[in-house]
């Protein structure tokens, strides 16, 4: 069952079957009942015109007419029967149609009562109708006889059987025809879907670059989310790519460096390895901070909502620890609300680099506050230091510092321009300003 | 002093066991997380070494299972990423600063001084006792402003009881932080050493920084300065 469309095709099925079953039993049983309401009636009715052509002999007692009302009384075998018993449940009188048979329908029933009941008799089903009368003869003298008036259930079964089969013809066709409609249905509904994998095969084969059709409105959501999901692992393979360019080309200046330096003998040993070691921790400084620049994932729509707070918590403990010994005195306004939509590594990667930096740089106090902007929205750090601060002039060698490595010297400030690289990867900007506490003040804004 | 280093490239691991023998500390080497883990458990140690990324035992996992033994003696964890994640996770699990690969011997010779010093209370990178001042980091000891030239092991024999100061050392405790295991503990190789320092220190015997407690051990006598 992995196809969305067979899925509902068979619940829809069963459903319709279910409620089409349901229906048709339904039908059957209230034809049934009624069928059976009517042939009551009917026996009733024979019994009544039975009753009618009775007539009485000198003594006063009932002699049933010879001209009986219904003529299938009167042929054998007719299908329809009709006997009168007395009080004792002797046969008094029966119909012709019952020569030569005995069903035994003789019944005794109070004057006024009546029964309706179904008998199996030597093989035959009947309904029989029994209805008990008092005579009166002309002495006063009440006799009492029951009229028993049965008829065989051919009848009635062929009824119930051509009402059955016409009922079941024409809810197997709606059910054919509702299932064809459904199917189509279906077909016409899901459509957008089918379209959807299309759309994306394109895409995996590279024929197309984004999902561009027209999509129903609640597949926007998926397809928008695809969209910038497709973007932002182009960004990141484009991140990729560069990173791997820089890497190996500002690797080639230290290599270079230490190849032409191969000892002939005429440099002085301890002159030769102060220069390896400062390519080697030139190679070092290169290496990492490619790696972590090509390590950001960025913005992405499906990341969940960091709370800054708790990453700005983490890491002044994590610096307090390391710092122990400067006696750091930090001061955290943090607003718990405040959360980054986008990569917890990055946004420790940040505020680490920033808070490393204050903790580094200070005499003995550090800031930090977290918030939002008047419209709620955004983020806003700021981290701040009593320390010397940054001179204006410094802050574009500094940002500068990394994105040409193979031009720089080993040093400070990595961190910041690490930090100011992640920022603008999620569309933020990092600005440089005077601390009221004496020393740098960095502002970190996000526009979410 | 006794220090753990825990690391799997055995080219690094052996370089810091020498090179930190060559210091005069006492150096156990562990190969990965469950070795490092009986060491951590069964031996005094004063201080460990631990790179994050081990076999067997992840260094989180060692760090963790230490510190929740009740183990109290300063972690430096070693991590090839350089990230702030895996920092902060590694000092969250209980290490007390951390050090990123590569990394220049000197600066791990300072850190390990900076936590050594801060495991025994003292919050300055100088221990000054009377006129006695001695610079972890740069290891150098001044008597009244006047350099002494110490050999390394003397150096360690006088860090740790200044490190100390106030309390009796046993020359059993003093022997175990110097020396490895194997050491023949009966030589009286420590009075030799107790006798030169003193003999540096205090060449005209008027301070007697170090007393000598018949059968108990010894005793850095001054106390640390104020401020």
């Amino acid at each position: 069952m992995h196809s969305l469309h067979s899925r509902l095709l068979l619940a829809a099925s069963l459903v319709l079957a279910g409620f089409l079953g349901a229906t048709g039993l339904a039908l059957d049983k209230a034809f049934r009942v009624s069928a059976e309401a009517a042939m009551q009636d009917r026996l009733q009715s024979h019994v009544y015109a039975l009753l009618a052509a009775a007539d009485e002999d000198i003594d006063g007692r009932m002699i049933p007419a010879d001209e009986l009302p219904e003529p299938r009384f009167s042929k054998p075998d007719s299908g329809l029967y009709a006997v009168i018993s007395n009080h004792n449940g002797e046969p008094q009188w029966r119909s012709s149609s019952l020569t030569g048979r005995d069903l035994g329908l003789e019944e005794q029933q109070k004057p006024g009562e009546r029964r309706f009941s179904r008998l199996a008799r030597s093989g035959m089903q009947l309904y029989a109708f029994a209805f008990g009368v008092a005579w009166e003869d002309y002495a006063g003298m009440e006799t009492l006889y029951t009229f028993t008036v049965a008829e065989d259930t051919s009848v009635f079964q062929a009824e119930i059987d051509s009402f059955r089969s016409t009922l079941w013809r024409w809810l197997g066709g709606m059910a054919l025809v509702l299932l064809l409609a459904q199917g189509f249905i279906l077909r016409w509904g899901l459509r957008p879907l089918r379209t959807v994998t299309n759309d994306l095969q394109q895409i995996e084969q590279g024929r197309s670059d984004r999902l561009d059709g027209h999509y129903p409105k609640e597949l926007t959501g998926l397809t928008s989310s695809l969209n910038s999901l497709i973007e932002h692992s182009k960004a990141v393979q484009v991140r990729y790519r560069n990173s791997l360019d820089d890497l190996a080309h500002s690797l080639k200046t230290p290599l270079a460096i230490l190849q032409s330096s191969e000892p002939d003998g005429s440099n002085d040993p301890g002159d030769s390895h102060e220069l390896v070691r400062e390519q080697v921790e030139r190679m070092d400084e290169i290496i990492s901070h490619q790696l972590q620049r090509a390590a950001v994932s960025g913005r992405t729509t499906l990341a969940k909502p960091v709370s800054v707070g708790k990453v700005v918590e983490r890491l002044v403990r994590s610096l307090d620890k390391v710092y122990r010994e400067k006696q750091v005195t930090v001061d955290l306004e943090l607003d718990p609300s405040v959360t980054f939509t986008g990569d917890e590594a990055d946004l420790t990667e940040i505020l680490g680099n920033l808070l490393e930096n204050a903790y580094k740089y200070c005499n003995r106090a550090v800031r930090a506050s977290v918030s939002t902007n008047q419209h709620a929205e955004g983020v806003e750090i700021d981290i701040e230091d009593d320390g010397p601060g940054i001179a204006a002039e410094q802050v574009d060698t500094l940002l500068q510092r990394g994105k040409r490595m193979d031009e720089s010297i080993p040093g400070q400030g990595l961190g910041l321009s690490m930090a100011n690289e992640i920022i603008t990867v999620y569309g933020g900007h990092l600005v440089f300003a005077d601390s009221p506490l004496g020393g740098t003040l960095l502002q970190v804004r996000f526009n979410d | 002093m006794h220090i753990l280093v825990v690391e799997d490239e055995t080219r690094l691991r052996e370089q810091l066991r020498d090179r930190l023998r060559d210091r005069g500390y006492v150096v156990d080497v562990a190969a990965d997380g469950k070795e490092g883990l009986y060491y951590g458990e069964e031996y005094p140690l004063d201080m460990a070494i631990i790179d994050i990324g081990l076999p067997k035992l992840s260094g989180i996992e060692l760090i963790r299972r230490l510190r929740s033994h009740n183990k109290h003696f300063p972690i430096l964890i070693l991590t090839a990423r350089g990230n702030w994640q895996d920092k902060v996770e590694g000092l969250e699990s209980g290490a007390d600063d951390y050090l990123v690969k590569p990394f220049r011997f000197e600066e791990l010779e300072a850190r390990l001084n900076a936590l050594l010093r801060r495991a025994s209370g003292w919050s300055k990178p100088v221990l000054d006792c009377g006129p006695i001042s001695l610079d972890t980091g740069k290891q150098r000891i001044t008597v009244s402003g006047n350099a002494v030239e110490l050999t390394a092991f003397e150096y360690r024999v006088l860090e740790y009881l200044m490190l100390h100061a106030g309390e009796v050392i046993s020359k059993s405790e003093l022997t175990d932080n110097l020396y490895d295991q194997d050491y023949d503990r009966d030589s009286n190789v420590l009075e030799v050493f107790i006798g030169r320092l003193r003999r540096k220190l205090d060449p005209d015997n008027t301070i007697s920084p170090i007393e000598t407690l018949r059968g108990r051990g010894y005793r850095f006598r001054l106390e640390a300065n104020a401020g």
